[in-house]
């Protein structure tokens, strides 16, 4: 907090000119070629991205936007508790969470509880699959950007938006934004809570003690200083408290408060042939957690992290791109059961990016980590680019990935292993890219494998200890379909997802835990004057929740579904007043062992521009 | 599909018939009756937080049932199983992270009462008169609400808890007086309290090694392993077995261990202590009393992973691999000489053998 107050202060009244911001992905379905961006694998792989119409349409939490959204599987221990994802087949800890590209993976525990991201703080998300060079540690089985994107010359705004449901769920989002030719501002404050007492469908029982609130607020402004020079500043705040729901009625309640800030400096400039971009970021986490909500004890953990990226992109000439740049993490972490310790992270990064012609094009990244503790690991990206025919599209990447030890392997008091390897991953895919008029099909299939992998294994005196382990060959098939057409006044979009995962212990044969074999989402929005309704439909095939694949332990396959209606009314429509049932069949499932989801319930929802 | 009308019914229909029994027929002469009459549990704690607890049996002729509580009774037995205790026609099954002690049928495994109330983070249970007692750490990570809940073996409530000190684990009744081994709990314990059965209060207090884990009484001693305290405490201490003379409360003498050596469990047969170190399986004969360097034999050579369960009864050990705290695990049964007999599949993280003389 201490150090968002104080970058507040020094950077809260800067003005300037600026320019349009150019991104190098910008929707599913049309990738083009941008140079000025160190991008690894910006144009040989294929992202998703969710903008703001879609995150409005979803719950507030980061795990119901992507399940219903994208191939990654998520692990939550009923509605709202600790959610931990699978991303083509991978482990928890195995998928990186940028911030206005900050990797902010907790250091204690490696993973993001993606329930503790409200997604109505940001209005970009993007879904990156595979390994990433740039995304630095974690970015195996993929990353998921968070993103505020400024926009310029579109005056002041303002957006109020607030969803009320059953298990008095509730949701408040505020967003204010302004924004001149030089200038440009966002402020959103979001609010979410519920009673979160579901009785769980098929049982006699609800859930006890699964109460949570937490509040977002996120900053963001861009100034152009002049033709040649823009600065940006961004920061976010959140404060959540969730209480941890019973796993059987009578047990011991427990609660779990987590507190995060972020800020960041980046300043962006071009000369010539050159971009220069400067990232200074500094982050705090905190979790406290009370073993029983009626007593004042609590274990915590805090993690205080200064990073810095800078890099440099040369024009060599219109058709190749050449980038250098520098990383630089240190982070300090103590807790109850961590004595204060603090590590210092630095690597160097060299790409390269060649349009051959117009419609193929290759490029190349390598990253340099110079940590000996981590034996110094060169990681590299490499991937082609080429527009076969005009409807069809194909791209190969392989990487070379890492995910470096978090310091409750490290450091944790007695158990901890400070000789522990990275994780490493090599992977390679190849992604089939069709697209007609309205429509497109992406078809990616790859193939990774994971050595090393961090694991806790219990001693000859019960005591789980950090080891590396087994190694993990995972392969599969992900494709993802968008279509749209319009009858007159009607408009129809549909996009599916389905993807087909094997993550198989090399040492077992077994399939990992938490990984299904198949996932299928598919959404279907219809839209006429100023009536919309939406479907979302997920089916999930089972998965096996414990090592030996045993039948007992399986978690049955599942479907739910979602079916929302919207109004919108005023003079520009800019007033919409909708309506959801979620799990709309009432399905009973879950998606973590003996944990129920809630059977079918309403909501409904104001959006308010002005 | 879950009838609690069904299930309802069943409890009358058995309840009724279970008195009509007790009436009819003096105890002794009732031949056990019903689908697990004849034959060892094994408790299987399950995973911790994924409410997968269960409990397996084997009969006579060898044949392996699992989850048989699930089985019977239709609904999941509960969050880390920790321990069960057998009192005339009734079994107990402590359910540690449930915070629940459920009542069934020994012989039919039909529910008959969930105890909830009064206990919390309950451990193990013993009996005496007719009153069980079950050591409580209470909230674990406080040290001071831990205790002995008395329950009411004929209405199934808890009329009592003895406040004791922190972790209290293992406990026997002998000749009117509770020995509770404090292992710790989320610290380590040195301690044995002693508690009067008919005042039910406590009455002194054994200081012994860190970690007291198994209690054998016998022939008027009482024996207590300890497991020291392990590396990773920064503090390790010495394991050791002692041997309390019950008439007066006293240690009478003491073994201890080599350093980093940390045993675990104590049974007896046949006047020999029988205990574990690693996946090794030792013996000290209780009279004269001396370390045994070398074990009867190792467990690892019959594919034994992690020793979590043991026990020794009518001449066979029994051993329980926990493997990765994750899969079904399994349970081995050798001769007292260590010769395998034996394996079963059973469920998650098996913790415990009972068999129908106990």
């Amino acid at each position: 907090m201490k150090h968002l107050v104080t970058i507040f202060l020094l950077f809260g009244g800067f003005t300037g000119l600026l320019n349009a911001q150019t991104d190098p992905v910008t929707a599913l379905d049309d990738v083009y070629l941008t140079p000025f961006k160190i991008q690894d694998s910006a144009y040989t792989v294929t992202a998703t991205v969710l903008k703001d119409s879609v995150l409005k349409r979803n719950q507030a939490s980061l795990t119901n936007l992507l399940t219903f959204n994208t191939p990654i599987y998520f692990k939550e221990n009923g509605l709202g508790m600790v959610s931990s994802p699978s991303f083509r087949g991978t482990t928890a800890s195995q998928t990186a969470v940028l911030w206005n590209g900050i990797n902010i993976n907790s250091q204690t525990t490696g993973q993001t509880d993606f329930n503790t991201i409200n997604t109505r703080g940001y209005n970009k998300i993007e879904v990156k699959p595979g390994g990433s060079v740039v995304d630095g540690s974690g970015a195996i089985g993929g990353s998921i950007h968070l993103e505020n994107e400024l926009n310029y010359n579109k005056g002041f705004s303002n957006q109020l938006f607030m969803n009320y449901g059953e298990f008095n769920t509730y949701g408040v989002d505020y967003r204010t934004t302004y924004s001149s030719e030089n200038l440009s501002v966002m402020l959103g404050v979001a609010r979410n809570g519920s009673d979160n007492d579901y009785p769980f469908p098929e049982r006699e029982r609800k859930n006890v003690n699964g109460q949570y609130q937490n509040t977002n607020v996120a900053f963001a402004a861009g100034s152009k200083l002049n033709l040649k020079n823009k600065l940006n500043f961004y920061a976010n705040v959140y404060d959540g408290r969730r209480n941890f729901s019973v796993p059987t009625p009578n047990a011991l309640k427990t609660k779990y408060t987590d507190f995060n800030t972020r800020a960041l400096v980046e300043w962006e400039s071009i000369w010539g042939s050159f971009a220069s971009n400067l990232k200074v970021a500094s982050t705090t986490e905190e979790y406290n957690y009370f073993a029983n909500i009626d007593s004042d004890f609590f274990t915590f953990g805090t993690v205080e992290s200064v990073i810095a990226k800078y890099s440099l992109d040369y024009s060599i000439s219109k058709k190749m791109l050449l980038s250098a740049g520098g990383n630089f993490t240190r982070n300090s972490g103590e807790g109850s059961d961590i004595s204060s310790e603090t590590r210092n992270l630095a690597a160097a990064l060299l790409g390269f990016k060649h349009f051959i012609s117009k419609s193929f094009l290759y490029e190349i990244t390598l990253r340099q980590e110079t940590n000996e503790n981590y034996g110094n690991p060169l990681l590299y990206s490499a991937g082609i680019s080429a527009e076969v025919t005009d409807f069809y599209q194909l791209k190969l990447n392989t990487s070379k990935n890492f995910r470096i030890p978090t310091f409750n392997d490290l450091y944790w008091t007695g158990l901890g292993n400070p000789d522990l390897k990275p994780e490493t991953s090599y992977q390679g895919e190849v992604s089939n890219k069709f697209h007609i008029n309205n429509a497109s099909l992406l078809v990616t299939g790859y193939y990774n494998t994971v050595t090393d992998l961090l694991r806790y294994i219990p001693g000859n005196d019960g005591i789980f200890r950090p080891k590396n382990t087994n190694e993990v060959e995972i392969y599969g098939i992900e494709s993802v379909l968008s279509a749209n057409k319009d009858f007159g006044k009607h408009k129809l979009n549909a996009t599916a997802t389905y993807a087909y995962t094997v993550s198989e212990n090399k040492e077992t044969g077994n399939q990992l835990t938490y990984v299904p074999f198949h996932k299928f989402t598919a959404s279907v929005g219809y839209g006429v004057g100023n009536f919309s309704a939406y479907y979302q439909h997920l089916q999930n095939g089972k998965v096996y929740t414990s090592t030996d694949n045993s039948e007992e332990n399986i978690l049955n396959s599942y479907m739910t579904a979602n079916l929302g209606a919207e109004y919108s009314f005023g003079k520009r429509k800019r007033y919409m007043l909708g309506v959801q049932a979620l799990n709309l069949w009432n399905a009973a499932y879950q998606s973590a062992l003996n944990r129920p989801m809630p059977g079918r319930n309403f909501n409904f929802y104001i959006n308010l521009i002005f | 599909m879950f009838k609690p009308y069904l299930l309802l019914l069943l409890i009358s229909i058995f309840t009724v018939s279970c008195n009509s029994d007790d009436d009819a027929l003096p105890q002794e002469e009732l031949p056990p009756a019903g689908a697990y009459a004849n034959g060892m549990f094994i408790l299987n704690e399950g995973g911790f937080g994924n409410s997968n607890a269960s409990v397996s049996f084997v009969g006579e002729n060898g044949e392996l049932s699992n989850s048989i509580f699930t089985e019977v009774n239709n609904r999941n037995l509960g969050d880390v199983a920790q321990s069960m205790g057998f009192f005339e026609d009734n079994a107990y099954i402590v359910v540690n992270n449930s915070s629940t002690v459920e009542v069934v049928d020994r012989y039919t495994f039909e529910e008959i009462a969930t105890i909830t109330e009064m206990v919390s983070s309950p451990r193990y249970i013993a009996f005496s008169g007719n009153k069980g007692f079950i050591t409580n750490w209470g909230d674990p990570t406080n040290a001071n609400d831990d205790f002995v809940a008395v329950l009411n073996l004929e209405t199934n409530l808890v009329e009592a808890q003895i406040p004791v000190g922190e972790g209290p684990e293992k406990l026997l009744v002998e000749n009117g007086k509770i020995y509770v081994a404090h292992k710790g709990g989320y610290g380590f314990g040195n301690a044995i309290t002693v508690i009067d059965v008919a005042s039910q209060s406590v009455n002194g207090t054994i200081t012994v090694a860190d970690v007291p884990d198994g209690m054998v009484a016998d022939n008027g001693k009482l024996y207590v392993l300890c497991a020291g305290k392990p590396a990773y405490t920064e503090d390790e201490t010495l394991g050791g077995i002692y041997k309390i003379d019950l008439a007066s409360q006293t240690v009478e003498s003491t073994i201890d261990f080599p350093e980093t050596q940390h045993p675990g469990f104590l049974e007896m047969e046949n006047g020999m202590l029988y205990y574990t170190l690693n996946n090794e399986i030792f013996t000290v004969n209780s009279n004269s009393f001396v370390l045994n360097t070398t074990p009867i034999f190792t467990t690892e050579e019959a594919g034994v992973q992690v020793l979590y369960g043991f026990n020794v009864n009518d001449g066979k050990i029994y051993i329980a691999d926990a493997k990765d705290y994750s899969s079904n695990g399994q349970a081995f049964v050798f001769s007292l000489q260590g010769i395998l007999q034996n394996t079963f599949n059973v469920g998650v993280i098996p913790r415990a053998f009972y068999f129908e003389n106990e």
